[in-house]
């Protein structure tokens, strides 16, 4: 409007003058700021019909004509789901050896051509162990034999290195594993009692790892821990934009996951969480329980607990087992004390169900 | 005869086209459906964050697809901390679509800012803010500040500017072309320090793909050419209507001047609105001194005529209000765009003035530019222009 006016004013003056030419000089310069003007500026945003509703942080409850763009407090449709990895056990197909000792096959594919919506609307690719970032957690007694038959179907070579003890040649690091159908097979005897990561140990290392390559080995002692609701997090990042800087935290990869979507567990009821960090660029990582504190095993080794607190930090695939009871009903937070980490997606819930009968899950009968 | 006169015509129009036609058969077969050509290389997506403002409880940017494919925008974050947000209309952005992206956050004020976006492969952009303000919503109140401050540094340095007109009417012809000469080399520096603004701009927060220096020097040569040739119309007719050549060089140079204001009222406005400056009165007191010497630019060719107190109000206005008009366009509707638009028709303008000052001297002087007043006039010119400038 300021330009009209201005040009309105040139243009009243030059009639004043009473020149032809100046007037049509005055008309290419106008027409030269409108249309400007009209370039330049971004185009009228059209009202739409129907508002949607988000809450912020503080609480305050926003409405918008367009998308919400909310980590946190919608849904994501992705095709890893958290809620099933928490509690699924892999123990492998079960035979007996001539000596009676167990025998636990299990067979891994690897690949590096999935894209996953790692978060709603954000696409990423990543490198997996049977389809899944975080790759199937692998359990076992201790001394019972484990075979892995490994494929490798990516098109960049991959190997599985195993954290515990085991003879050099299966150790997964100079064994490497060719692309497009390589095949080996990895067998151990399972120890130590603990709970272990597994992870590709191709060169660029920390790519094959940051990419998703890696997984969790559980193994129990021969006489078994007491009955609890047990799962898994592993702690972890993706690096969506290769800066060599984590964008997303998560516990099992999804950002804020566990927080739209609680983990139930009963009051007084033992729970007992296999937590491994495998966050890369970044050296620690922590979880810090709310409303509570747990005993810690580091790297689940011993039978007795090392702390008892509410806040362990872990360097990379450091982890242990933790466990702790609620007394109380309700939601409590758990999350890196890292909170840098926890804004970018390492937060959760869980939700203290005050009747037994309310408890959506089953607890996962140990050893089977 | 007129077949034979139809037929060639008709071959004109048909050699004029076709070469047309086989530009638009090799662009079909290059781009067409089918076409695998030029499928080689990866293009990357890029977003412009043209605008962040700052509102009650929220941070607003618009967004704008600068980069050679669409993409959606997926999360928004601050400090690089993810950010429940929306984005109106929506997340998909077609190749310079814009979109609104609202972020509720309780900012502090003065305090700098990083404001992330995310798309739907994950690259993040961001952008910068130096200290956060309060976004300038338009009232009377605020109209009235950027006048003033409009008047400040534009309209009344220029009118003073102009009160040494008495003073160069009393002086020799040598010492005229002197002033003329000086007046050149004042304006050589606006019209320098306009395109380096323009390019600041651009290279700040114009996406790439809108190619800043090409832009800034396209833009620059239309209004160099548009106002040349319009402004020798005017020249050439001066005897026909009522002003006189000196009327219609002083013309030309408040027209280009105002221009060159606007530019600087967009700047000053654009930089209150984003918070960048803290407006002091030292401030204020160096563009004054600054744009003092444009009064002296556009009483020197006036010198010469009588009865031109009206015509002098009239051309101070001309090159001093735009800096209040600029101050509201910059302060309220702030688009980059625009402000290098602006800066390069300003820039070219000015250019086209000097040519015209220069012309001048050479024919009212001795077809001679390379006298001492000239030569001194114009080096002067540049030396106070850089010594006030150094005062803004």
């Amino acid at each position: 409007m300021a330009t009209l006016y201005y040009c309105y004013f040139l243009m009243t003056l030059l009639m004043k003058i009473k020149s032809r030419s100046s007037i049509m000089m005055m008309s290419v310069l106008v027409i030269i700021a409108v249309s400007a003007l009209f370039v330049a500026f971004p185009e009228g945003i059209s009202a739409q019909q129907d508002e949607n509703v988000f809450v912020t942080h503080s609480g305050a409850v926003v409405k918008t004509t367009g998308e919400v763009l909310d980590p946190l407090y919608t849904s994501a449709t992705v095709e890893f789901d958290p809620m099933e990895y928490l509690r699924d056990f892999n123990y492998g197909r079960i035979s007996q050896l001539d000596d009676g000792t167990t025998l636990r096959e299990f067979t891994i594919i690897a690949d590096d051509d999935k894209i996953m919506e790692v978060s709603p609307g954000i696409f990423f690719n990543v490198w997996t162990f049977n389809g899944t970032v975080p790759g199937p957690t692998i359990r076992a007694t201790e001394g019972d034999i484990v075979r892995v038959n490994f494929i490798n179907n990516g098109s960049k070579e991959h190997t599985m290195h195993f954290h515990g003890i085991h003879p050099a040649e299966m150790d997964g690091v100079f064994e490497i594993v060719g692309s497009g159908g390589g095949q080996f097979t990895y067998e151990f005897e399972a120890g130590p009692v603990g709970v272990h990561p597994y992870h590709c140990h191709v060169m660029p290392l920390e790519e094959h790892i940051v990419r998703g390559l890696y997984g969790v080995f559980i193994v129990d002692p021969k006489e078994s821990r007491p009955a609890a609701d047990e799962m898994v997090m592993v702690l972890n990042g993706l690096d969506m934009d290769f800066d060599g800087e984590n964008n997303f935290y998560a516990a099992n990869t999804i950002p804020f996951y566990y927080q739209h979507h609680p983990i139930q567990i009963n009051i007084n009821e033992l729970v007992r969480v296999y937590v491994v960090n495998m966050v890369e660029f970044d050296p620690i990582n922590n979880l810090h329980l709310h409303g509570n504190l747990y005993n810690y095993y580091p790297t689940g080794t011993d039978i007795v607990p090392s702390a008892y607190t509410d806040m362990i930090t872990l360097s990379q695939t450091e982890r242990g087992i933790m466990e702790f009871k609620y007394e109380y009903p309700g939601k409590y937070l758990f999350h890196a004390h890292k909170v840098e980490f926890s804004e970018k997606g390492w937060v959760g819930i869980f939700l203290v169900n005050d009747n037994q009968q309310d408890k959506k899950s089953e607890s996962v009968e140990y050893g089977s | 005869m007129e077949v034979n006169n139809k037929s060639s015509k008709g071959k004109m129009i048909a050699s004029g086209v076709i070469p047309f036609v086989f530009l638009i058969i090799l662009i079909a077969y290059i781009f067409g459906p089918g076409s695998e050509l030029l499928d080689l290389g990866v293009p990357l997506p890029e977003v412009t964050m043209e605008k962040v403002d700052f509102l009650d409880s929220e941070i607003q940017v618009t967004v704008r697809n600068t980069g050679p494919i669409p993409v959606e925008v997926a999360m928004a974050d601050i400090n690089d901390r993810i950010q429940p947000a929306a984005v109106e209309p929506d997340r998909y952005l077609e190749r310079y679509e814009t979109a609104l992206v609202r972020i509720p956050f309780e900012w502090n004020e003065a305090e700098p800012y990083r404001i992330g976006i995310t798309i739907e492969d994950g690259t993040r952009f961001e952008k910068e803010i130096e200290a956060a303000a309060p976004a300038l919503e338009p009232s009377l109140e605020l109209l009235g500040f950027f006048a003033i401050i409009g008047t400040y540094v534009g309209i009344i340095p220029v009118m003073i500017g102009l009160l040494w007109l008495p003073f160069i009417r009393r002086i020799s012809k040598q010492k005229y072309h002197f002033f003329l000469a000086l007046t050149a080399g004042l304006l050589l520096f606006l019209g320098i320090d306009s395109v380096e603004e323009a390019l600041e701009v651009s290279d700040e927060s114009l996406a790439g793909s809108f190619n800043g220096v090409l832009l800034v020097a396209t833009v620059l040569i239309l209004s160099f050419l548009g106002l040349y040739y319009t402004g020798e119309k005017l020249v050439s007719r001066v005897k026909s209507s009522r002003i006189t050549k000196p009327v219609a060089i002083a013309l030309m140079i408040s027209i280009g001047i105002g221009l060159h204001n606007f530019g600087e009222g967009l700047a000053i406005g654009a930089a209150v609105g984003l918070g960048s400056i803290a407006f002091s009165t030292f401030l204020i007191i160096g563009f004054a001194l600054h744009n003092t010497t444009e009064g002296i630019a556009i009483a020197s060719p006036l010198s010469r005529e009588k009865k031109v107190i009206g015509k002098l109000v009239a051309m101070g206005l001309i090159a001093g209000a735009p800096a209040i008009f600029g101050a509201w366009i910059g302060g309220f509707v702030y688009s980059p765009f625009t402000s290098v638009v602006f800066l390069s028709i300003g820039a070219g303008a000015i250019f086209q003035v000097i040519i015209t000052i220069l012309k001048w001297i050479r024919e009212e002087g001795d077809k001679n530019l390379s006298s001492a007043a000239v030569a001194s006039g114009f080096a002067i010119g540049m030396v106070i222009m850089y010594l006030t400038s150094i005062l803004v």
